[in-house]
């Protein structure tokens, strides 16, 4: 056996919603940190994916493993930032507050935050440009701001390895930026950063490696590798309104080496 | 008479009532924030039946006895309504909608059934039905707060817990925490709330002290905390406005010389305090937010 056990194995996963069928038979080994894009079609089951890894959805068939272990005995190292829809920003909490929650899993049952959390926190928020705002309610916030937000929060949670649903949907290229800047910043310290996308012009641009999933894994590795017309054509097939977007990604990627 | 000292029985009842009101409302805060305001409406609908029940299988017509029949029967209508959108697919709101109206319907078959075969205690029901506070002996109001004490040292604990889980279930299962468990804890407190809040507001009525409180303390705060003790104020003002209203409107309508109305329901009362400090914390909050806005 090697000494490090992959960071992240996905072995023979099969995902249904009742009797729909989502996922089928994904095999994708992560071993090394990187910013790794999971790029599919509307539909195509990428935050199925994520959510079957962190348990929230039942897997129908195969496993998960977060190094080389079960979720639930590494469950503090995995980071999560949930598509931004998924919750009700006109709850009564402020942005320090959503922030803190990012502790709440180390602090455990009935402790509260103290000022260890609130240091750390304000120090996430600082990270993502956010620091000014921390007394907001969060519905006070513009929609990259609430991105940032759970981005923030996620930081708080300290992990190694970081699964995000759709961080960029919706907020503007320089939120963008500075999102995968910080994404960028995780990285640089060793740390997996999961992003489901969809996008696929920025996809080429700042993933290091990526999976083409459309109900079943269609190709994965290092983004030039992966992102080939053939590959993109299998991905996005009979989707003819994405033709355009795909052969402007692939022509971009192709002069930009 | 003459107006003086009230009697130690009337205080103790004004403490029980007011105790009531304050769980009762930082445990709808809760119910609200889970966005679950209704299951206090299916709990409470269902207690008449099981304090009916109290009645018929121990003999029994003390409150204890009607309010552990009242929790059972208000436990067992949550547990129809999980089975019902488990198994039938039948969607939340008519899952509700069925669970207070068989609930409800069973509770008044049997005491109305109870009543005309004179069953004794059967008297003791209509209490239930529209709430009598008065009718509260210094010792039913006693374990009344007592039990309204205990709902609010465990939401105290565990408000950290019930906030993650309310804003955002998926994070708080992703990071471990048992979101099942945390719903059914606060669904059970919404259960004992609705259940010791009988005797003051009535199966019909004890919904509004569960719903009414934190829909009026959102209007003045936008966070948990405060929302949860503002709550609990409103609750506990709008109880003891009733109660004494209730308590009051005979007097007065004796001195009018009118005639004194006769085992004035207070849950009516209760729901009108209720929805007029609500009608206040709307314009408050329509204020707060205009000046907000201008603050930008």
């Amino acid at each position: 056996m090697t000494a490090a056990a992959p960071l992240l194995e996905f072995h023979d996963v099969t995902v249904a919603y009742g009797r729909r069928p989502v996922l089928w038979n994904v095999d994708l080994t992560i071993d090394e940190p990187c910013l790794f894009g999971v790029i599919g079609p509307n539909g195509a089951g990428k935050s199925t994916l994520l959510k079957a890894a962190l348990g929230l959805v039942p897997l129908m068939d195969g496993t998960v493993s977060f190094l080389g272990r079960p979720l639930a005995a590494v469950r503090s190292q995995v980071g999560y930032v949930p598509q931004r829809e998924t919750v009700d920003w006109d709850f009564p909490v402020s942005v320090m507050d959503v922030v803190l929650m990012g502790t709440y899993a180390r602090l455990g049952w009935f402790r509260r935050p103290g000022v260890r959390e609130r240091t750390l926190a304000r120090e996430c928020l600082d990270r993502v440009g956010l620091a000014d705002v921390a007394d907001r309610q969060i519905g006070k916030l513009s929609g990259g701001q609430q991105q940032r937000v759970f981005l923030a929060r996620a930081l708080a949670q300290e992990a190694r390895i970081y699964l995000l649903d759709e961080p960029l949907a919706g907020v503007d290229a320089r939120t963008q930026e500075r999102i995968f800047a910080v994404l960028a910043g995780l990285r640089a310290e060793g740390r997996l950063v999961v992003v489901v996308h969809h996008d696929l012009r920025t996809a080429a641009e700042w993933f290091d490696r990526v999976a083409l999933v459309d109900m079943r894994l269609v190709a994965a590795g290092p983004t030039a590798a992966v992102l080939t017309p053939d590959n993109l054509q299998a991905t996005y097939a009979g989707r003819a309104e994405l033709l355009d977007e795909l052969s402007r990604a692939v022509a971009e990627r192709s002069r930009t080496p | 008479m003459s107006v003086g000292l009230p009697a130690y029985n009337t205080l103790v009842v004004v403490g029980g009532v007011a105790a009531v009101g304050l769980a009762a409302g930082i445990v709808g805060s809760l119910a609200l924030l889970r966005k679950r305001p209704l299951v206090a409406d299916a709990a409470a609908h269902c207690t008449l039946a099981g304090a009916a029940l109290a009645v018929l299988v121990t003999g029994r017509r003390d409150l204890p006895a009607l309010l552990t029949g009242a929790l059972a029967a208000a436990l067992a209508g949550l547990a129809a309504l999980v089975l019902l959108r488990r198994f039938t697919r039948t969607r939340d709101d008519a899952a509700t909608a069925l669970v207070i109206g068989v609930g409800f319907g069973v509770g008044l078959a049997l005491e109305s059934g109870m009543t005309a075969r004179g069953v004794a205690g059967a008297a003791g029901l209509e209490n239930f039905l529209l709430g009598h506070a008065a009718a509260l002996t210094a010792r039913d109001a006693g374990l009344v707060a007592a039990v309204s004490a205990a709902v609010v040292a465990v939401v105290a604990l565990g408000l950290k817990e019930a906030t993650l889980v309310a804003f955002d279930p998926d994070f708080a299962a992703a990071s471990g925490w048992p979101v099942a468990l945390v719903d059914q804890a606060v669904v059970v407190l919404v259960a004992v709330m609705a259940v010791a809040g009988l005797p003051a507001a009535g199966a019909v009525l004890v919904t509004a002290l569960v719903i009414i409180p934190p829909v009026a303390a959102r209007q003045w705060t936008d966070r948990v905390a405060p929302l949860v003790i503002v709550s609990g104020a409103i609750g506990l003002v709008a109880a003891v406005a009733g109660v004494a209203a209730s308590a009051v409107a005979p007097r007065v309508a004796d001195r009018l010389g009118l005639a004194p109305p006769r085992g004035l329901a207070t849950g009516p009362l209760v729901v009108l305090a209720a929805t007029a400090i609500l009608a206040v914390s709307v314009v408050v909050g329509r204020l707060r937010r205009r000046r907000g806005a201008d603050h930008g």
